[in-house]
């Protein structure tokens, strides 16, 4: 799969019937009419982005084509197959798509018929990806979620059916209340459908969600940090057990040709470019976004004016420590050699003691370059990045 | 001069002082309206929030009596807590008579007795005044009783008054001049000026603020402080009317401004005298005391870079606040800082005030101590008021602690629990006095170590809010003392030892165990936590590892919140302090040092 390495697409489709209690992305439950203003719009957006695709702030844009197209939400399943199809059409004509990109689509299961699947397969969508959330009644009521236990189960076999070469579903754990055998149970049923990915998502109450108000009013009770953390092992534990070995802090797969190419990019700074509301892009140090609000996206759009919101360009420190944050959110934890910069040696040299204690407390191994966390490690990877000093790359401009 | 009345108010705390002070000065018209901020003599923020006066300010004011001739009354502004009694007594010196504000509904309470002994002490005539008569709660008749009973007061004397609704402010003025008697004084008399105040302008040095009891003061004037021995030239006399109003000169029974070139305030102390330098006075004026700090306190900027900026602070301070004491002091978990003597706990806590709000610093202050007399084995003499100096214990013979007199009063339903909390501690020779009907007054001796701690925080709780409490440093005791030190991972952390005495030990330390226990984070380890006498562990709490600590999702390439929040989290672990690889967050040392019990 290394020759996925290229930059790859971000589609934001911020469609939902009914926006979950704890969902904090940019979402709506708009009717078809805003559907179709909406792929409008994405086609003006693509239009602006004709030739390299990239914005002028980037100005030696990445050389390689697009290798992987990332439909998320929101809920892309909601589009019409129609409007998918204009979509990936006007992208691959106005930009530089490698024909055999990998296409992805997240999908909610009451969308995933049989018929929808295919239609899907055969459009290309190579990767999808199911938002069950849970294989528990009460549990898929309190989420707030449209699916039944039983209809979850039909989405998976459909997906299966239509062959796509990487069915992925979404679990959220860590719920009040949940024991670990009512999530033992989900992720039994989990394995049962034999899904090649899974992501499993400990529940984050953000605040200015339905959720984040309960939590304010006393009404919600988040889960004792050692709950959480039983749950967060027993989970690594039995899905690799069930073949679904982990490889990052959230995500499990039947083998390393499961695992998610476009997310990969996210980890390891590869150039991506977002398009749709709220989407973030990534080049040359640079990040940038759009709106979060659907209006705000749009209204420059009919100007003809990008729709970016604003941006950031990432000082050497800046980089280097999303580099640690997300390489230690990874079994293959961070390579020092391949730090931004080639500051890695004398990284590890400033840190030695601190990466000392991290092996001896048994939170990370430590070879030649790499900075591996262990299973424990990998439970508090933001506190182990923390503990690592950046302070002697202060200084330095990128 | 029998146009001049120089005199001050006393009263409770919010009794009413700093707005009668505001409505004479508004009657008089020494400001404009609409220039008319309320409380203008509590000039500081922190004084306005607190609604107590710290620094004391005085005014000059000019009336029109209806009787046809204008007065010149000066007002002396005197501080309303009992940590600056010794400003309260200069004050007092400089006045004829006094304004004895008593709340309508609340009666005479434990400061107005204090303060009304203080004015006798000074001879000063007293005018007794009800004030916030306007309240539904008003009980004038109540007022007048206590009055009568508990300062031996005529009640009928007594000047009805609101001072927030205006009412009864003339009565007051013309009370002040016809009860209130003239200075005395001889402009010829070899001058005798008393220097009860001082502000700095940091344009014209220190500004003192005297009353000129004998003789006169000139510019041009050659001038000793006849305690310091300094000479100096004086530059400017004047008037405060708010602002610096020059005159040629202050003769005998004013009260008035000197500006004499000089440079900080330490290089002149309240209750001095001033004299002419060519013929002085025989002797100074009585009362001079020196301001001595009782408690100690080590301050250290939270972060070690804001060192040079607390030191610069500190001195403007100083430049103000003769009573603050400090000089380095370090420690091994909290850096550089200063050891600082303050005059009492509300004066440590308007220091620390002042630091952050003018001054912007985020600071740790250790827990106060009082100074300690220590006689070693050797016979030698020494005085401790810093736990990291404290000897090694085979090398003391014997120790003793101040004690002081507190007074409380309350409503008597108190006294129980009043008495079981001086017993708690340490109180000796405890005795009350029931005043008038319902009302107690509690005298007991109490270790001012014992009172630093915590005791103003639970005399309220216990009273509801009703105690009130004074004291007076009384003497030094003998005690048992010991050092706790409190240790995180085995390592001890310096600035949170104290001295404690051996009976309490045990407690405090668990107290502060448990402390910590609530505000060090979770870390990647197990946390031991010790309270210590010498080896000896006494307390112990533990910290379990941090087991999670992670985000679920890094989504939609939206990295920087993510790495925005990290950052953030990672600027707040600088602002920790390690101690034997345990981090220790600044509300950790904050919550074990705060004397009050949220629990």
């Amino acid at each position: 799969m290394s020759s996925f390495n290229g930059p790859g697409l971000y589609i934001h489709v911020p469609f939902c019937r009914r926006i979950c209690p704890y969902c904090d992305f940019s979402v709506l439950t708009g009717d078809r009419s805003w559907q179709s203003r909406y792929v409008r719009h994405l086609l003006l957006e693509i239009d602006l982005s004709t030739g390299s695709g990239w914005p002028d702030l980037i100005h030696e844009p990445p050389r390689q084509p697009f290798d992987t197209i990332y439909f998320g939400g929101g809920t892309p399943s909601m589009l019409r197959p129609e409007d998918l199809g204009t979509i990936l059409a006007a992208l691959r004509d106005q930009l530089p798509v490698r024909d055999d990109a990998w296409l992805f689509l997240e999908a909610n299961p009451e969308d995933v018929t049989l018929e929808a699947a295919t239609t899907w397969r055969q459009m290309g969508f190579r990767t999808i990806s199911l938002g069950v959330q849970s294989f528990a009644e009460q549990h898929l009521s309190f989420l707030g979620r449209q699916h039944t236990p039983r209809t979850a189960r039909q989405s998976l076999d459909n997906a299966i059916s239509a062959g796509f070469d990487t069915v992925a579903m979404d679990l959220i754990y860590g719920l009040p209340g949940q024991t670990p055998t009512d999530w033992r149970r989900d992720l039994d049923a989990a394995l049962a459908a034999q899904p090649h990915h899974l992501s499993c998502y400990q529940l984050t109450v953000h605040p200015r969600t339905p959720f984040g108000f309960r939590r304010q009013r006393g009404e919600l009770a988040e889960m004792e940090n050692d709950e959480q953390a039983e749950l967060f092992l027993m989970t690594h534990r039995l899905l690799e057990e069930g073949g679904l070995p982990g490889y990052e802090v959230s995500s499990f797969a039947a083998g390393p040709e499961h695992h998610s190419l476009h997310n990969q990019k996210y980890w390891t700074h590869t150039p991506y470019l977002g398009l749709g509301p709220s989407a973030h892009s990534f080049a040359q140090r640079r990040r940038w976004w759009n709106p979060r609000k659907i209006k705000a996206w749009m209204a420059p759009l009919a100007e003809g004016r990008s729709p970016i919101e604003s941006g950031e360009e990432l000082g050497l420190q800046s980089l280097v420590l999303e580099s640690l944050m997300l390489g230690l959110r990874t079994y293959a934890g961070v390579d020092f050699d391949t730090l931004p910069g080639g500051t890695g040696q004398r990284l590890w040299e400033e840190n030695e003691a601190t990466i000392d204690r991290l092996v001896e407390r048994g939170l990370a191994t430590a070879e030649r370059s790499c900075l591996r966390p262990t299973l424990r490690g990998l439970a508090i990877a933001d506190t182990v990045a923390r503990s690592l000093d950046l302070d002697c790359l202060r200084e330095e401009s990128p | 001069m029998d146009s001049i009345r120089n005199f001050c108010i006393i009263a409770h705390i919010d009794h009413g002082k700093s707005t009668l002070a505001d409505r004479l000065i508004q009657s008089c018209g020494a400001v404009e309206e609409r220039q008319f901020r309320d409380q203008i003599l509590d000039s500081m923020d922190i004084e306005r929030e607190r609604g107590i006066t710290i620094k004391s300010n005085t005014v000059t004011l000019l009336y029109d009596s209806p009787d046809g001739n204008r007065y010149t009354l000066n007002l002396i502004d005197t501080p309303g807590h009992v940590d600056f009694s010794h400003e309260v007594r200069r004050s007092l010196m400089s006045c004829e008579g006094a304004l004895l504000l008593v709340d309508a509904s609340q009666g005479v309470e434990a400061q107005t007795v204090a303060n009304l002994y203080l004015a006798l002490e000074y001879d000063l005539e007293i005018l007794p005044l009800i004030n916030k008569i306007d309240l539904p709660s008003a009980d004038v008749e109540h007022a007048r009783e206590e009055i009568s009973e508990d300062l031996g007061l005529d009640p009928y004397e007594a000047v009805l008054c609101s001072a927030k609704r205006g009412t009864g402010i003339e009565d007051v003025l013309e009370a002040v001049i016809h009860k209130l008697p003239p200075p005395t004084g001889d402009p010829r008399a070899q001058l005798q000026a008393l220097i009860f105040d001082a502000q700095y302008d940091p344009y014209r040095g220190v500004v003192m603020i005297c009353r000129v009891k004998e003789g006169r003061l000139r510019p041009g004037q050659r001038i000793r402080l006849m305690h310091s021995d300094k000479e100096y030239q004086v530059e400017e006399v004047g008037y405060l009317q708010l602002r610096r109003v020059k005159t040629d000169e202050l003769a005998a029974g004013s009260v008035g401004y000197v500006i004499a070139g000089i440079k900080t305030v330490r290089d002149i102390a309240i209750g001095d005298t001033i004299t002419d330098a060519e013929s002085p006075a025989d002797e100074p004026l009585p009362g001079y005391k020196e301001a001595k700090p009782v408690v100690f306190s080590s301050i250290y900027p939270m972060s070690t870079d804001d060192y040079e900026d607390l030191t610069t602070a500190l001195d403007k301070l100083a430049l103000n606040d003769a009573a603050l004491t400090f000089e380095k002091d370090s420690s091994a978990a909290l850096g550089f800082g200063f050891r600082c003597g303050f005059l009492g706990l509300l004066h440590l806590d308007v220091v620390q005030e002042r630091l952050k709000r003018e001054y912007d610093l985020a600071l740790i202050l250790s827990a106060p101590s009082v100074r300690y007399q220590i006689t070693l084995n050797s016979g030698e003499e020494i005085a401790v008021d810093n736990p990291t100096l404290y000897p090694d214990p085979s090398q003391i013979d014997s120790a003793t602690e101040p004690y002081i007199k507190a007074s409380i009063m309350m409503p008597e339903r108190y006294i129980g629990v009043v008495m079981e909390l001086c017993r708690e501690k340490r109180g000796l020779n405890t005795t009350f006095n029931y005043l008038a009907v319902g009302r107690v007054e509690l005298t007991a001796e109490l270790p001012l170590a014992e009172v630093l701690f915590d005791f103003y925080d639970k005399l309220k709780t216990v009273t509801q809010g009703y105690g009130s409490f004074d004291y007076e440093m009384l003497d030094y005791r003998s005690t048992d003392l010991v050092k706790v030190d409190i240790l995180v991972n085995g390592e001890p952390v310096d600035a949170l030892s104290q001295l404690v005495h051996r009976d309490m030990a045990r407690a405090r330390a668990m107290r502060y165990c448990e402390r910590l226990e609530e505000t060090i984070p979770r870390q990647q380890f197990k946390i031991a936590i010790q309270g210590a006498i010498g080896g000896q562990i006494i307390a112990r709490t533990t910290i379990n590892a941090y087991r999670k600590d992670v985000t679920a999702k890094c989504y939609g390439g939206d990295i920087t919140r993510k790495r925005k929040l990290l950052e953030k989290q990672r600027e707040g672990k600088k602002r920790m302090k390690v101690v034997g690889s345990v981090e220790i967050p600044q509300s950790a040392f904050m919550a074990v040092l705060r004397s009050d019990d949220k629990k």
